[in-house]
């Protein structure tokens, strides 16, 4: 049985850190929390332009993803700052996180009379939160609770060819050789290889539904008027070689490796509890899916670049991995691992994925990744639909 | 000699991928499975950017990975850069869609 060293919760998941969080439920308190993150050492602010004058189906999207990272393996307690009455509530949020076990509190700006007064509540529960925290020790974990993100970032031709394959690896490892779970996401990411990957489906019902997204995304696009060229392939992805959306997403389908699928989940939507690969059906901006992914509840994530890229997220460690030998030089200070060699050099893949699998088994223990150390994290929650 | 710094993915694909930079005049022998084929490189290719490896007609699929990255908006010569300036999408294509022309 292999092990790593996480914090247990009352809900029986294993986090791989252990972060107090302060969310915002609307924009108008996104100022209270930036604040009391900047005082209290350690605490996480996760701010947003949404939750308030949406329509139902973003309602759903941004409670549940806030929920997501209120509850994640790797969250041991959530202070929820709401300003006023707002559709996403942060009473009822502060609630289902308490349900957790976790440690839980919920601000008003109106009910405390004012942001100063609200600025003080939340920066009283975080700090006990934050203290609290750092009584928890470590215990042996088995390796099948972990759940590995996968994700592209300026994918380059160099990605399906190097980078990719060695992220396949080792997100199968964790799934064949100890029973975890792996999820990698962005729909539009698939268009030309949907139908390969649709036959790798456990069943008609998971094929069908991965075939009815990648329509969707396709129609909507469409329904722009425009082609989607410069939105996909990105101008950096044509930068690096990449000619049409179709050649991003062969490449980009080559970091989920050819093994079963078990389904397909929606934006956010907590990742389900049996072993294997699971899709979540997002949009290919970065910022999105890997936002949609954390709230999902992988412990980690690996961001396969091609020509370097800066995204990370703050609750949810990522592991940056590139396979082209220009663009460490690019983003030196998060490049985590350069498998380069492997494209260029005389190392194969084998050799590649052993790299990127004793970096994501050290961060799991511990290890913050280079991102961590700067405090690097973008959070953006998709939308669906207008603001009204 | 084979060069392994031009890669084709699959025997079926009519690009290769320049993993170094590649310069108009030089004659590069590239791997197609277990074949070669040697190609005149008619303009400079900077590093992970595609060639021709074979004469593609304007409205061709271009093939790589074994499959279509698109179709060829001209005719493209062997040795040629093929990019944006001459390929076209099948998907996402809102500017076609009014006339029902998408794949």
């Amino acid at each position: 049985m292999s092990e790593f060293l996480g914090y247990e919760r009352a809900d029986g998941s294993v986090g791989i850190r252990n972060h107090v969080v302060i969310l915002s439920t609307a924009p108008y308190a996104n100022d209270t929390v930036q604040r009391a993150a900047d005082i209290v050492d350690d605490a996480i602010p996760l701010t947003h332009p949404l939750g308030r004058c949406q329509t139902k189906p973003d309602v759903f999207q941004t409670y549940r993803t806030l929920l997501g990272y209120a509850t994640h393996p790797n969250t041991y307690g959530a202070v929820v700052v709401a300003h006023a009455g707002e559709i996403v509530d942060g009473d009822e949020l502060a609630a289902d996180v308490a349900d957790t076990g976790r440690p839980s509190a919920s601000v008003n700006i109106h009910r405390e009379k004012g942001v100063m007064n609200a600025l003080d509540a939340t920066v009283d529960a975080a700090q006990e939160m934050v203290q609290d925290a750092s009584a928890q020790r470590r215990v042996p974990a088995d390796m099948s609770e972990l759940i590995f993100g996968i994700n592209c970032a300026t994918s380059d031709t160099t990605s399906g060819l190097c980078q990719h394959k060695a992220t396949a690896g080792a997100v199968w490892r964790l799934i064949d050789d100890h029973g975890g779970r792996g999820v990698f996401a962005e729909t539009p990411e698939f268009f030309g290889g949907e139908h390969d990957l649709a036959d790798r489906a456990v069943s008609d019902e998971v094929r069908e539904k991965i075939l009815d997204r990648v329509e969707y995304w396709d129609e909507r696009l469409q329904a722009t008027g425009y082609d989607v060229r410069g939105a996909q392939p990105t101008p950096d992805n044509m930068d690096g070689g990449l000619t049409t959306i179709e050649e991003k997403s062969l490449g980009a389908l080559v970091k989920s490796g050819s093994g079963p699928i078990q389904d397909l989940i929606d934006y956010s939507e907590k990742i389900p509890a049996d072993p294997g690969m699971y899709i979540m059906d997002t949009p290919g901006h970065g910022a999105e899916s890997v936002t949609g992914i954390g709230a999902g509840g992988a412990h980690f994530m690996v961001i396969s670049t091609g020509q370097g890229h800066t995204l990370s997220n703050a609750v949810m460690p990522t592991i940056k991995i590139t396979g082209n030998p220009h663009s460490r030089e690019r983003v030196p200070e998060e490049t985590d691992v350069d498998v380069s060699e492997a494209l260029v050099g005389d190392r194969d893949v084998e050799w590649a994925t052993d790299q990127l699998w004793n970096e994501v088994t050290d961060v799991a223990d511990g290890k913050q990744t280079l991102s961590e150390v700067l405090g690097e994290s973008q959070f953006a929650i998709h939308r669906i639909g207008p603001s009204t | 000699m084979t060069d392994y710094h031009l890669e084709v993915v699959e025997p079926e694909d009519n690009v290769a991928t320049a993993l170094r930079e590649v310069d108009a005049g030089e004659t590069v022998t590239v791997a197609v499975g277990e074949e070669t084929v040697t190609v005149d490189v008619l303009e400079d290719i900077a590093f992970g950017h595609k060639l021709a490896i074979e004469p593609i007609p304007a409205g061709e699929t271009v093939r790589k990975y074994g499959k279509s990255i698109g179709n060829a908006t001209e005719d493209i010569d062997p040795g040629e850069w093929v990019h944006v300036h001459n390929v076209e999408s099948n998907y996402g294509r809102g500017d076609l869609a009014e006339k029902g022309a998408t794949a």
